[in-house]
This record gives C-alpha cells, structure tokens and sequence, in this order.
C-alpha cells in the first residue's frame, strides 16, 4: 500500500556546498540519501514529493559540517499482509517462484500455487497446469495475495499465495508473443 | 469417589490413544533382545489413576518394574506434563509420614513399607497425576493433532517451513531469499548446503517418496483419510473430555499440602473428618477462592451422614438460601429465613425457640450432638458464626461462647443442603485443626461484610 506522509531527517553537509544554492544542494542529496531505501517502519521510500521545512544548522565541531532537520513529504510503499499486489515472476523453480512487485520481493511456495499446476523443469522451468492452458514461468505477471510479510529495519521481504479466486497469471510472456 | 472417576477414565483412555506405543528404550542399548516395553506407559499411568501422591518405588515395587525404567516412563510423562513429581531428602521417619497420608488417602490400604526404618537420608520422588493439567494437555493436543492436519490440508500453514534433513536447521520461507541455489532448483542450507525439505511434506510424504507428479494430490487424500480417521478414532476421548469440562478436576495440591491434609485428618482419628476435610481441601478444591462455596458435599460418607441427618430432618428447619427458594415450594418463614428480628437478637429468646420447634425429636438431636461433635466442630462454629452474622446484620454483637452453643443446635443440617460456607477456610489444613479459636474470629469478621447483601436480596 502506498502513503503519502511527512518524514524527518538529518542531513549533513559538507561545507564546500556553503553558498547561494546551500538549499538545492541539500535537497538533491536528500533524495539521492533517501529514495529507494527501506525502513521496516515506513517501508520502502518510493519518491520524495516536496520539502516541507528545514531547520537551523547546526555546525559540528572539528569537521565543519553542518547538520540541518529537514522535514520532507514523501511516497512511501509497504506491503501488508492480505494485500493483493500484481507482480512479476523473477525465478521459478521446484520450491515456488519469486516475484517482485516494485521494491519488494516476494515468494510463492509451490504449496501455495494451486494444485492443478505442475512444476515443468527444463529450458525454461515453469508452473503449468496440466492442459497446459496457464503457464508460470520468468516475467510472467501474476496477482497475488500475502500472506506474510518479513520486515527488518532495512528490509521487507513478503510471501505470497496465488491459491485463491482470482490470484494467478494476468497476462504471461509466452501468450503475448 | 465419583467425581475423580470420569477423569480417571479420560487419562486411561488418553494412555491409550496417545502413549500406546512409546516405548522407554535406554539411550543407547536397543532392548531388543529384552522384547519390547511398548504399552508400560499405559500401565504406569493406569496405576497412578488409582493412586494419589505415591512414592516412585513404592509404585515400581506394585508394578513389579524397575524403578530405573519407571522413572524413565515418569520423566516422560513430566514432560508431557500429564504428571508431577517431588523430589525430596527425607529420612525414614518422613517417610513414614506420607505412608501414613497414604494409608489414611487410601482408606486404609496399606502402602506402608515398614521395612525401611533403617534408611538415612535419601531423596525419595513422589509422583502423582495433575488432573486438571491432563485435560489441557489432551485438549490441546487433539486440538494441535486435527489443526496441522487442517492447515495442511488447505494449506492454510501459510508460511512454509523448511528442514534440513543433514543438520537439522529450520528455515521458514521468508529465508528464501538467502537459500536459493543458482545451480539447481532446490533451496540449499546455509550451513551444511544440504538440500532442504519442506517441513510438512513429511507427514504424508514418507511412504510415498516426494518430488513426482501426482503427490500432492495424492497427499490430500491421504490427509483426509487420517483426518477422519483422527475423528472417529479420538471420539471417545473427546466425548469424555466435553464430560470432564465443567466438572472440577481432582487436585491433590503438592506433596506437602496433600499429606499435611490426610495426614491431619488421620491424627484426629476420625474417618469423617478425614474425607471431609480431604472434600473440602483435596479433591475439589481448587485455588479460586469461591468454588467452594457450590459445591456439593456428599460423595465420600453421604450415606452415613445423610442417614443419621434425616431423622431429625423434620424437626429443624432449615433456612435455605435465596437461591433455593423455588415458587412451589412449601416453606416456613423461618425456612425462607424471615425469621423476625428481636428473637434473633435475644439469646434466650432464640434458644427457647428452637427448643420448641425440637423438642420432640430432642433425644435424636442429642445423640447425634455427642456422635457427630467432633467431626463437625469446626465446620459448624464457623457457619454458625457466619449465619449469626446474616442474620442479625450490623447489629450483632461480637459472638460469645454461648451464642454458638444455640447456633450448633440448629445450624448443623446445614450440610443436607449441599452448601458449605467456605470460602473462608484456610487452604491449609492443619491450620484449621490448631487454630479454632482464630478461625472463627476471622471468620465472623469477613461474613459480615460479605454475606449481608446476599441474604438481604432473598
């Protein structure tokens, strides 16, 4: 799920940057710092959508760098657990497949792939089902559902399930071609 | 002994669905050669349900076992939690003491062992069955047994685990990241690269190797076969657990409580006092403070006292509680306990009345005053006290001796009526026995404030 919310954060800069763009200077490192991160409270930081408020900076001893608070709006991205994601298939093998949806990973285990779908290993492994008419293999896209979500401090890894009405392949690379 | 039996019958019919087959083998000697001991756990627990607190060797001596192998079983079942155990450095004379508690438990069977004067100091275990743990423990266990088998069948165990067969390690699916192999397509063990399996193939997997193509399918219908099976096999015991749910598990307290408790009674000499005071401490009392108070005193020597109470059933009238006090029911006022105020408040007053309401019947009273005095002392005062308290509310004076006098002579049908006024009772027996004087004091004081109100609804 995606919110917009407001974050903080120190911001340290070196004083070579001290001058009339100080405040360009510090905003672009702020989005090279922080876009793409993850942080198991917030989740994944998807982009920084406006500056709201910087402090006063604070000019640290002995190194000369600053340290401005900086308040930002951002997007951010967490996965839930019951949250239904489209996805797309990155590995498959005997275990389940992995996918990604955007930043997160997530794996499906082949306990978790409806029963009429078989491991096909070879060339390209794949899940099938056995008339053959729906197919799980590398870039496939999927929606699924998960069903757990592993969130460190720095990371978020989530486990999904296609074994459910209207989870599985949406639209897959073999059909398409 | 009633109540002790369902619970009796739901660990012999738990021995038998779950530790039918474990077998005691020694670390490291397969006894094969000895032939196998499977079922000894049966045994062992179905002589402990004829047991109370007993002396390990005591019992390996009745079951002929030994007593190595017996603590063995005994351990396991700790581990189960189906029984506890005490441990303890006594001398001979300590154990003396609880073949004592034990013979007095027993009514009588001896267990004694008078041969072992001579022993010094040594540990000596004590087992004994924890019925109220047995029925969670049963409980859960189906519960666990029929929830796996679910969740696997729906595949509801949503987070998958895996197992390294070589080392043992366990990982969940939200390693999966970290156990992916890029050379074959199999997760791999962090430690040993072993190749892991997935936890709960292996309940159905084992006889029919993993990997091919039909096996899931095949694993359902398996998994649904043993859950039916679970159901029909399993319903005996869960009939006899949903019997067992609401009535109070037998508890015997701990080593010390419980031989304190018989033993006590012992000393008194007095078969009645023992059960009833193992009734009200031992077997039903559990460690909420209020169920005492419903219980239903009877089972032990009902027959003995109920006979000797309904001769002179007619000539005292009981005040029944509010609670029992039905529409059709014939009473008398002083049955509803409306008995008027002012002849409450006079001693003599009450006295003389009661010797009206009796006099018939007053050569029965008296005989069963001198027969059951003794045993019923404790209990009696203490009502008595609490009754007084109800009945004349704030306004009675602190309670002399000769007040309890009166109150002893009416008061002691009380028992006929199920109700016992316990709550204030000390959980521990010999306090009761050395300490009557306190006691009552004590007990006077609490049913004042607390038993007012429920009389003043009735």
């Amino acid at each position: 799920m995606f919110f917009h919310i407001v974050l903080e954060r120190n911001m340290q800069l070196h004083p070579r940057h001290f001058g009339p763009h100080l405040r360009d200077k510090l905003v672009s490192k702020l989005i090279k710092d922080v876009e793409g991160t993850c942080s198991g409270r917030h989740g994944f930081v998807v982009a920084i959508t406006g500056v709201e408020d910087i402090g006063k900076g604070l000019i640290r001893e002995g190194t000369g760098y600053v340290t401005f608070p900086v308040k930002y709006q951002c997007v951010v991205f967490r996965p839930f657990k019951g949250e239904i994601l489209e996805a797309v298939v990155t590995m498959v093998n005997k275990m389940g497949f992995f996918a990604e949806a955007g930043p997160v990973q997530i794996f499906v285990s082949n306990h978790l792939i409806p029963d009429d779908m078989e491991f096909q290993s070879g060339d390209v492994p794949n899940y099938t089902t056995s008339d053959g008419s729906v197919k799980i293999q590398k870039e496939s896209e999927v929606r699924l559902k998960i069903i757990g979500t592993r969130v460190d401090a720095t990371e978020i890894f989530c486990i999904g399930t296609i074994k459910d009405d209207f989870l599985g392949v949406i639209s897959d690379p073999g059909a398409a071609v | 002994m009633n109540s002790i039996e369902p619970f009796n019958r739901l660990v012999r019919l738990a021995a038998r669905a779950f530790y039918d087959d474990v077998s005691m083998k020694g670390d490291n000697q397969p006894k094969t050669s000895r032939g196998d001991n499977r079922g000894m756990a049966v045994v062992v627990l179905d002589a402990l349900t004829r047991r109370q607190w007993v002396r390990e060797e005591d019992l390996a001596k009745a079951l002929k076992l030994h007593s190595k192998q017996l603590r063995r079983i005994l351990r396991f079942f700790e581990e189960e939690k189906l029984v506890t155990r005490d441990h303890r450095k006594e001398s001979a004379k300590n154990a003396k003491a609880h073949n004592a508690a034990a013979a007095a438990a027993n009514d009588g069977q001896p267990v004694a062992k008078e041969g072992e004067e001579k022993v010094k100091m040594h540990t000596h275990s004590y087992c004994c069955l924890d019925y109220a743990q047995i029925c969670d423990v049963v409980r859960y266990r189906i519960h666990r047994m029929k929830k796996k088998l679910k969740d696997e069948l729906d595949s509801r165990n949503t987070i998958q685990h895996y197992i390294c067969p070589s080392c043992n390690k366990r990982y969940s699916a939200f390693d999966a990241l970290q156990l992916v192999s890029y050379t074959d397509e199999y997760f791999h063990c962090e430690t040993c690269n072993g190749e892991l399996v997935a936890e709960s193939d292996k309940l159905a997997s084992e006889e029919m190797g993993d990997g091919d193509d039909n096996v899931r399918k095949r694993r359902r219908e398996k998994l649904k076969d043993m859950q039916q099976r679970i159901e029909e096999q399993l319903k005996p015991l869960v009939a006899q657990l949903d019997r067992v749910k609401n009535l109070p598990a037998p508890e015997f307290g701990s080593l010390q409580t419980w031989e304190r408790a018989n033993i006590g009674a012992f000393a008194i000499g007095d078969p009645a006092a023992a059960d009833s005071s193992r009734n009200s401490q031992g077997q039903y009392g559990t460690p909420m403070p209020f169920i005492g108070e419903t219980k239903v005193e009877v089972v032990i020597d009902g027959v003995k006292e109920e006979g000797a109470e309904s001769g002179k059933n007619g000539s005292e009238l009981k005040v029944l509680p509010p609670w029992m006090i039905k529409d059709g029911m014939n009473l008398t006022k002083e049955q509803r306990g409306e008995k008027i105020e002012p002849q409450k408040l006079e001693i003599s007053e009450a006295k003389d009345d009661k010797k009206q309401d009796s006099k018939d019947d007053q050569s029965v009273q008296e005989e069963y005053i001198k027969a059951y005095y003794e045993a019923l002392r404790k209990k009696q005062e203490e009502e008595e006290a609490k009754r007084r308290m109800q009945q004349e509310g704030k306004i009675s004076v602190p309670d002399s001796q000769t007040e309890r006098q009166v109150g002893k002579k009416y008061k002691r049908d009380d028992d006929d009526e199920g109700i016992e006024w316990e709550e204030h009772q000390p959980t521990g027996n010999a306090t009761e026995t050395y300490k009557l004087a306190d006691l009552n004091a004590e007990a006077q004081e609490s049913g004042d404030e607390e038993d007012d109100n429920e009389w003043e609804e009735g």
